[in-house]
């Protein structure tokens, strides 16, 4: 059996799940600031006896989100960018809003460094700068981010500059690394990096709580801990560590891909009512629909995807009615999925040319899309094309690469499914082309 | 007129919109261009006929891959040392800079340019949106030389080409920018005020600026992407081509429109009759973001107004036709190519600009 928790800001919900089947639900008051202790209440209020047999328990905690929105628990950065001449048209954090940088900014630095689409085109490290940088922030940043010019083409200098940091201000000092974040846009990426690493003092501490309370929690003895991620999957404790910023958005994710398991529907929109506001968003092949690029946190352009949502207010139907037509990606007839603890207070007759769908249990349909949703892992490259290149080749190393991120991520090496996405082309790059991979599977059993 | 922080936004997303889906996301080099501007204060930006006819004009663009230049966004030091190496070739100072390409991100270079540089940038440009070659511009209709060309990159490696026509700047360069590393700042066809105020596309800056700002032609649609297929050309070139199917929501369900696409979008079809094409601009401005998207962005699912207007007119010569019009993206027989007979904006429902006899394109939706 699988437990599944969401610590919303208002409630807790838990859902114990027997297959795709609901066995128990429960929604507590979630205790303001104490996101383990929600999930405990949460846990405690099911019986003891169902509950002694899940051997997983897959949360959504939110706490990230809620840090960055208050600017509160953020740690303090290093930033490290290694580009030098390539890459100083634009400073480190330059944009931030000014409350935001300053609660997460320790320092910054652009060294000489970085690489190119071609091993010819790397320059130098410059270690000396590195060690300079580190030296001048040991004991003043809580964490670093670094970030070099091609890192998702070739990471070896910011595992490099790393153990410089490392060695000048502790072998325990967080050091986050840009290529695991990937996509090819400098900026973007080392946002989202800088993002990981003031999160990553806060999601620290809350995994920790998290491991010492679960032997109190009654499940199954050595049972699987997962988190929530935006693409609507999950990841290991150890994952959110490395890479806090993957769970900002799971919240509505989440939600979405419960009420589409919920439904039995794998494409359709949903709209989660709530008590305030209302979120729309769209179920595609069984997964949240992705945002287009360009996201923001915060007013700062991050190199990481959301589900595309429309918010409005709770009781304005009409906008509602409107937010769900242009969240149809056809003009098709779509199921129009309604979850949440508003959506008994929508009549069917504000949401004409819908087939309006309330499933039950909808009212915990993010526990359900937690308890639910497998571990998931994604890779993209570019690659040219030309004489002597096999692209099916490169393809199959794309989807391991999709692969190992899944199992790095906590998922059964034995039982993780992967696909290809489409390739996408490379403009004004002849015969360049992006290939994806995404990869998904069931956690691995203790 | 200046280009500051306050406008800056508008004026890129305006360039987006030019790019016609091409061009890199303009988005890329906005910051570039924003502390540009916060270090050296805002640009200036002058009609040419205001300077000397006889001052230097140096154009300013990167060349290669957006996706390339999004890693490498490049050096304070650039513009300088590009600009010493192009005085000396010329024996003569710089007075001001111009975009050679104000669609995508090229806008935003020149502007960034012209600020670390402390110089006006011209209200004009070499293309009035985006193209794929280097030889696709207006001055090379007028017949001015791309020689000396100067490629730089970010460490002062430096390549001058010299003595070529647009053909060989083209081939020359692209093989220089793969030595590069796939990304280069260049300058060529370099000219002088009055030939600026001749021959380039006038009122570049002050278009994107007003486009940016929402004052563009009402959409011809709106709608969703139902679908995107890519598939590769039988051109000789093998490029990779795309066709993006939008279907009206609204006030225009029941419509079909497909947009061809190449580096660019580049013709606009309902029912099998051409809406636009190239060298019209298409443009497809996400509804939410209120920004154009760029061709490897446009997906499933998104919601977009399907905006065109009319370019500049020399793109409507059959001198123009013939270096950038349908047959140069593999549409011969669509369009104006086959009757040209050199009228701006040939077809019946592109909106705007299409009477412009002045020679400076009219900004869209302007009565």
């Amino acid at each position: 059996m699988i437990l599944g928790v969401d610590v919303g800001p208002t409630n807790t919900d838990a859902v114990l799940l027997d297959g795709d089947r609901a066995v128990r639900a429960v929604k507590v008051p979630s205790i303001p600031g104490d996101a383990v202790g929600s999930l405990a209440a949460a846990v405690g209020a099911l019986p003891a006896e169902p509950r002694r047999r899940a051997t997983q328990l897959a949360v959504g905690l939110r706490v990230a989100a809620r840090a960055v929105r208050e600017r509160d628990g953020l740690a303090r950065v290093g930033v490290l960018r290694v580009g030098g001449a390539a890459a100083d048209a634009v400073r480190p954090l330059f944009g931030w809003p000014e409350a935001l940088r300053d609660a997460v900014c320790a320092g910054t630095a652009n060294v000489a460094g970085g690489g190119g689409l071609a091993p010819r085109d790397t320059t130098p490290l410059d270690r000396d700068a590195v060690a300079r940088f580190g030296a001048a922030l040991a004991g003043r940043a809580e964490a670093f981010a670094v970030t070099a010019v091609f890192s998702p083409v070739d990471g070896s200098q910011e595992r490099e500059a790393a153990e410089i940091l490392r060695a000048e201000t502790g072998p325990e000092t967080t050091v986050l690394l840009s290529s695991d974040v990937g996509t090819l846009d400098l900026l973007a990426r080392e946002n989202a990096t800088v993002l990981d690493a003031a999160l990553s003092v806060l999601v620290a501490r809350v995994a920790d709580e998290l491991t010492a309370t679960l032997p109190g929690l009654g499940l199954a003895p050595g049972a699987a801990v997962l988190v929530t991620r935006s693409d609507g999957t999950l990841m290991s404790l150890e994952y959110l560590r490395r890479q806090p910023g993957l769970s900002l958005g799971s919240g509505p994710a989440c939600t979405i891909r419960g009420a589409g398991l919920l439904a039995g529907l794998r494409d359709a929109v949903v709209a989660d009512i709530g008590e305030l506001r209302a979120r729309v968003g769209a179920l595609t092949g069984g997964y949240p629909q992705e945002a287009g690029p360009g996201e923001r946190i915060g007013g700062v352009p991050v190199a990481l995807r959301f589900p595309d949502l429309i918010t409005v207010g709770a009781g304005a139907h009409r906008e509602l009615a409107e937010a769900a037509d242009r969240m149809r990606p056809s003009a098709g007839l779509l199921p129009l999925i309604l979850v949440g603890g508003g959506a008994g207070g929508v009549p069917g007759r504000a949401l004409t040319g819908f087939d309006v769908v309330r499933p039950e249990h909808g009212g915990v349909a993010g526990a359900f899309g937690a308890a639910a949703s497998p571990v998931g892992g994604q890779y993209d490259r570019i690659v040219r094309r030309g004489p002597g290149r096999r692209l099916d080749a490169v393809r199959d190393e794309v989807r391991d690469l999709a692969r190992a991120g899944a199992v790095r991520a906590g998922a059964d090496p034995r039982r993780v499914h992967t696909h290809a996405e489409p390739d996408l082309p490379v403009p004004y790059l002849p015969g360049a082309v992006l290939l994806r991979a995404r990869a998904a599977g069931p956690p691995l059993p203790l | 007129m200046n280009v500051d922080a306050g406008a800056l936004a508008d004026f890129a997303r305006g360039c987006a919109v030019l790019g016609s889906g091409g061009g890199g996301p303009a988005d890329v080099t906005l910051p570039v261009a924003g502390q540009a501007i916060e270090e050296c204060g805002p640009v200036p930006v002058v009609d040419p006929a205001t300077l000397p006819a006889d001052a230097l004009v140096m154009p300013i663009g990167l060349v290669g891959s957006p996706a390339v230049a999004a890693e490498r966004i490049g050096g304070r030091e650039e513009p300088a040392r590009l600009r010493a190496r192009f005085e000396a070739l010329h024996g003569a100072p710089v007075a001001a800079v111009m975009s050679s390409e104000i669609g995508g991100l090229n806008g935003c270079v020149a502007v960034a340019w012209a600020a670390r540089l402390g110089l006006p940038l011209l209200d004009a440009d070499s293309m009035g949106r985006a193209f794929p070659r280097m030889d696709q511009n207006v001055l090379e209709l007028a017949g001015l030389r791309p020689g000396p060309a100067v490629l730089a990159d970010e460490h002062g490696h430096t390549v001058v080409i010299d003595e070529v026509d647009g053909a060989h700047l083209e081939r020359f360069a692209r093989a220089a920018v793969v030595a590069f590393g796939g990304r280069a700042a260049s300058t060529d066809y370099p000219l002088t005020a009055g030939q600026a105020a001749r021959y380039a596309v006038a009122g570049s800056v002050t278009r994107a600026l007003a486009l940016g700002r929402g004052e563009g032609p009402a959409p011809l649609l709106t709608g969703k992407v139902s679908s995107v297929r890519r598939y590769a050309t039988e051109d000789a070139d093998g490029d990779d081509a795309t066709g993006v199917l939008l279907e009206g929501a609204g006030p225009d369900a029941g419509r079909l429109v497909l947009v061809e696409c190449r580096s660019e979008f580049v013709a606009a079809l309902e029912d099998g009759t051409p809406l636009a094409v190239v060298p019209d601009v298409i443009a497809l401005v996400d509804v939410r973001t209120g920004w154009a998207v760029p061709v490897e962005e446009v997906r499933y699912g998104l919601r977009v107004h399907l905006v065109t207007m009319s370019s500049a007119p020399a793109w409507y010569t059959p001198s123009g036709l013939r270096l950038a019009g349908p047959s140069a993206f593999g549409l011969a027989g669509l369009g104006a190519d086959g009757g040209a007979d050199g009228s701006p904006g040939p077809r019946g429902r592109v909106r705007d600009g299409s009477s412009s006899t002045d020679g400076r394109p009219s900004l869209g939706g302007t009565p």
